[in-house]
């Protein structure tokens, strides 16, 4: 739910928003816009400084281009029993912000409009010879994050307005009393927190939802990253370029028929055992406890956090100690035989996702001959032009900008780092349902708990992918045949890999 | 010829049966539309895969397969169902009609009406209200039960009830202790209220007093009661998840999810309409069996009255 609007600030000169019945007479187009909370106008994210402006100013440079248009900003729910409510009856937003991968499960049903005709086509508030002015994916910062939240068939559904990315927040006072530096592997970043341990603070800050989706997918990434070339048995022809080897939910399905992700897979077992491993490190209460309180009073050496934090411990007057921030450190062979190698991976990506529902062209309900989609996607070019663009995500340092020629603020340049490393090998929680991911979420908690051994949680989670795996492929027919053919032709590279899954002889 | 003239068309007791029939046929209709359409549409619905907005496809009997081979919360949502209920129907079977046998037992007619009232009252609370308050103030970490256990030096075994997964079932299993406010002890004095008084006059005669005449005479006299809090608590025991949903979500994990639940669930956060609506059949066939079983082999006084 977006933040309470209590604290609605309007500049001089900008008319309050309002809905659909106040529309004057002489406006065709009502946009009806949910930027979020971090941009909403009117607001102080986190309660801190003076409301947002950014986007009233946006919008009344708009309107004075197309007077014939108006924006009303929408404070709307982004939960899913909200949404489905309002876009099956076509009363939703015109641009929602929501999470793109809730989006797919429903892209059938013709709720949302495809971008990928206007990205590939200009940006028209974009001079010549400029990013965009050929075609409007130019303008992307992050071309990998960004191109890589095509949907699962093959359409993009969404722009990455910004960009998030986690990193570990640590007190440079305890580090300094501790007498521990920033790791630059995982082994030493286990030896450091075990002496922060022993120094009588708890070494790192997490809740369980870091674990079902950035730890999962980071940990995924650093013990299967060196197999990829043996098992990534589908390349897209659009998205390969930037998300080399990802593992799509077809061929999960397809190696988890040959073994992988099930208790014959030897690194699926490493995989949830050193995950464990690390929670052992943290504070008692992943389930129910504030995380940041612990970071704040000192009484934690490190947080596992979004950059979105980081503004918010600056404006805190009550932190009395330096910190700093850190990317988790890659994997040794002496963490585990199955390392890879190689760095960690990017975990966070796309912060606002702004996709555009089927009310854009509710004048004709049809998407070819809608004027008032054309207006729709119009604005959303506008809002992406630098100037404009400038004017919100640079208004304080929340989220990381993707647009090329808007500068990162200083307090976001390491994550701005961070975001230029490769991007995942697969977003887990997010490869199947709704469902599977309630069970993988609600399920881990018991095992990183101890109240399940890594047995029963690895039955639990067979049995989560049996199901997910019989749901997709009745629904989706994935081309397991084709599959199968890479599967052989990669067999002799396979050969070369250690501890691959052999399921048990039927006979 | 007169005679076949002043005959009526309609017969007089046609006609009053008419009347009778076209006053019964709006509630009919409104029972059929509301009530057993949706049964048949959800039964209907449950061989689909069906979401809102989307095209529906026949998957056959699917749904089905899935929720008793692949679907990882069936087993140990089945179970805890189980448990909730059996729990449900001793507590409901045996302490409100210990109480009711109490206040029946009271000789001033005034004191009788003073616990009567003072039992039924806690029924005008609202379910949600009740599981608010035993989330929020009686299971918390702050709660009744935790501050208590500080207060004597018990401190160490405070826990969080709800969200330990050791402590969640029972926690909530125990949501109305002492189980004794309300609706069935109403029923139980209104059942021991009709026991002839030659009956009791005739079990004091023959010295069958106190504990022996309660379960020789007052719970053979009221099993028709019984009987009607039985299904009711086994109905309630399998269909209900509302208070769960409020107090756990069926969590942690899913140590206190329940079918019921889990058809909620696929129905509105997972979108799967159509599997939802197999688990509602499925509920319900369970549901039509029991009570069969009940009614077939549960009989009250007068059926066994009427069998001799």
């Amino acid at each position: 739910m977006w933040p309470v609007q209590d604290e609605k600030y309007i500049p001089e000169g900008v008319e309050e928003t309002c809905s659909s019945t106040c529309t004057p007479a002489n406006v065709k187009y009502n946009i009806r816009f949910v930027p979020g909370g971090y941009y909403f106008p009117g607001i102080a994210p986190a309660g801190i400084g003076q409301p947002n402006k950014g986007f009233y100013e946006v919008a009344a440079a708009y309107e004075n281009l197309h007077p014939d248009t108006k924006i009303t900003f929408c404070d709307a729910m982004a939960r899913r029993e909200y949404l489905v409510t309002q876009l099956s009856s076509s009363k939703a937003p015109d641009i929602l912000n929501v999470n793109v991968e809730d989006v797919w499960p429903d892209v059938q049903k013709n709720w949302y409009v495809p971008l990928d005709n206007y990205l590939n086509n200009p940006n028209p508030y974009i001079p010549q010879g400029k990013p965009g002015s050929v075609q409007w994916w130019d303008m992307f910062k992050f071309q990998a994050i960004s191109r890589g939240k095509l949907a699962p068939n093959g359409k993009m559904y969404c722009i990455s307005y910004d960009m998030i990315e986690t990193a570990i927040y640590y007190n440079k006072n305890i580090f300094k009393k501790v007498g521990v530096k920033i790791p630059k592997n995982w082994d030493e970043y286990e030896e450091i927190m075990t002496k922060i341990r022993k120094a009588g603070y708890t070494p790192i800050q997490t809740v369980v939802t870091i674990y079902s989706d950035w730890g999962i997918d980071l940990f995924l990434d650093q013990l299967y990253y060196n197999i990829l070339p043996g098992i990534d048995l589908v390349k897209d022809p659009v998205r390969e370029k930037y998300l080399q080897g990802y593992l799509d939910w077809d061929e999960v399905c397809f190696l988890f028929k040959k073994g992988f992700f099930t208790r014959y897979d030897k690194r699926y077992r490493e995989l949830w055992k050193l995950l464990k491993r690390f929670r052992k490190f943290s504070n008692k209460d992943i389930a129910t406890e504030d995380m940041i309180r612990g970071f704040v009073r000192g009484d934690a050496a490190m947080i596992w956090s979004s950059n979105l934090i980081s503004y918010r411990f600056k404006a805190d007057k009550d932190i009395d100690f330096d910190w700093g921030v850190f990317y988790l450190p890659k994997f040794t062979t002496n963490t585990t035989k199955y390392a890879s190698g190689v760095d960690m991976c990017v975990i966070g990506g796309s912060g606002a996702q702004f996709e555009i529902s089927n009310s854009a062209f509710s004048d004709t309900g049809d998407p070819k001959t809608s004027e008032r989609l054309k207006r729709v996607v119009d604005f959303m070019q506008f809002i992406t032009v630098p100037d404009q663009y400038r004017k919100v995500v640079n208004e304080r340092p929340l989220l990381v900008p993707n647009i090329k020629g808007v500068e990162t603020l200083p307090l976001l340049k390491p994550f701005e780092k961070i975001l230029h490393r490769r991007y995942t090998t697969t977003k887990w929680t997010y490869t199947f349902d709704l469902k599977f991911s309630d069970i993988l979420e609600r399920m881990l908690l018991l095992y990183l708990d101890d109240y399940i051994s890594l047995d029963e949680w690895i039955e639990w989670q067979e049995k989560n992918l049996e199901s997910a795996y019989r749901r997709f492929t009745r629904k989706k027919h994935p081309d397991f045949a084709a599959m199968e053919k890479e599967w052989q032709r990669l067999a002799p590279i396979r050969k070369n890999y250690i501890d691959m899954p052999e399921l048990p002889d039927k006979n | 010829m007169a005679d076949k003239k002043d005959k009526p068309f309609i017969s007089y007791k046609l006609r009053g049966a008419l009347v009778c029939y076209s006053i019964i046929i709006i509630p009919i209709l409104l029972l059929g539309l509301f009530t057993y359409l949706p049964v048949f549409w959800a039964f209907q619905k449950s061989f689909y895969d069906f979401e809102i907005g989307g095209i529906s496809h026949f998957v056959g009997l699917s749904h089905y397969i899935e929720y008793f081979t692949t679907d990882p919360t069936t087993y140990i949502s089945l179970v805890n169902m189980a448990f909730f209920t059996l729990f449900a129907v001793v507590v409901r079977l045996s302490l409100p009609l210990i109480v009711a046998k109490l206040i029946i037992s009271i000789q001033s007619e005034r004191w009788r009406h003073f616990y009567r009232i003072l039992f039924l009252a806690p029924i005008v609370v609202p379910g949600v209200a009740t599981m608010l308050i035993w989330g929020g103030m009686i299971y918390s970490s702050q709660g009744l039960i935790n501050e208590f256990l500080r207060l004597i030096g018990l401190g160490n075994y405070t826990h969080a009830w709800l969200a330990n997964p050791g402590t969640a079932l029972i926690a909530v299993a125990m949501v109305g202790f002492p189980f004794i406010g309300g609706f069935e002890v109403l029923i139980y004095y209104a059942g021991l209220s009709g026991i002839p008084e030659s009956v009791n006059e005739a079990a004091l005669l023959e010295g069958c007093v106190g504990i022996r005449k309660f379960f020789l005479i007052d719970i053979p006299m009221v099993l028709s009661q019984l009987k009607l809090i039985l299904i009711l608590t086994v109905i309630a025991g399998i269909q209900g998840f509302e208070g769960l949903i409020i107090l756990t979500s069926g969590g942690p994990g899913y140590r206190t999810t329940v079918p019921g639940l889990m058809m909620y669930f696929n129905a509105f956060s997972f979108q799967r309409f159509g599997y939802a609506c197999a688990v509602g059949v499925i509920l319900f066939v369970l549901i039509f069996t029991l009570t069969i079983i009940n009614f077939k082999f549960f009989k009250s006084a007068e059926e066994l009255q009427a069998t001799k």
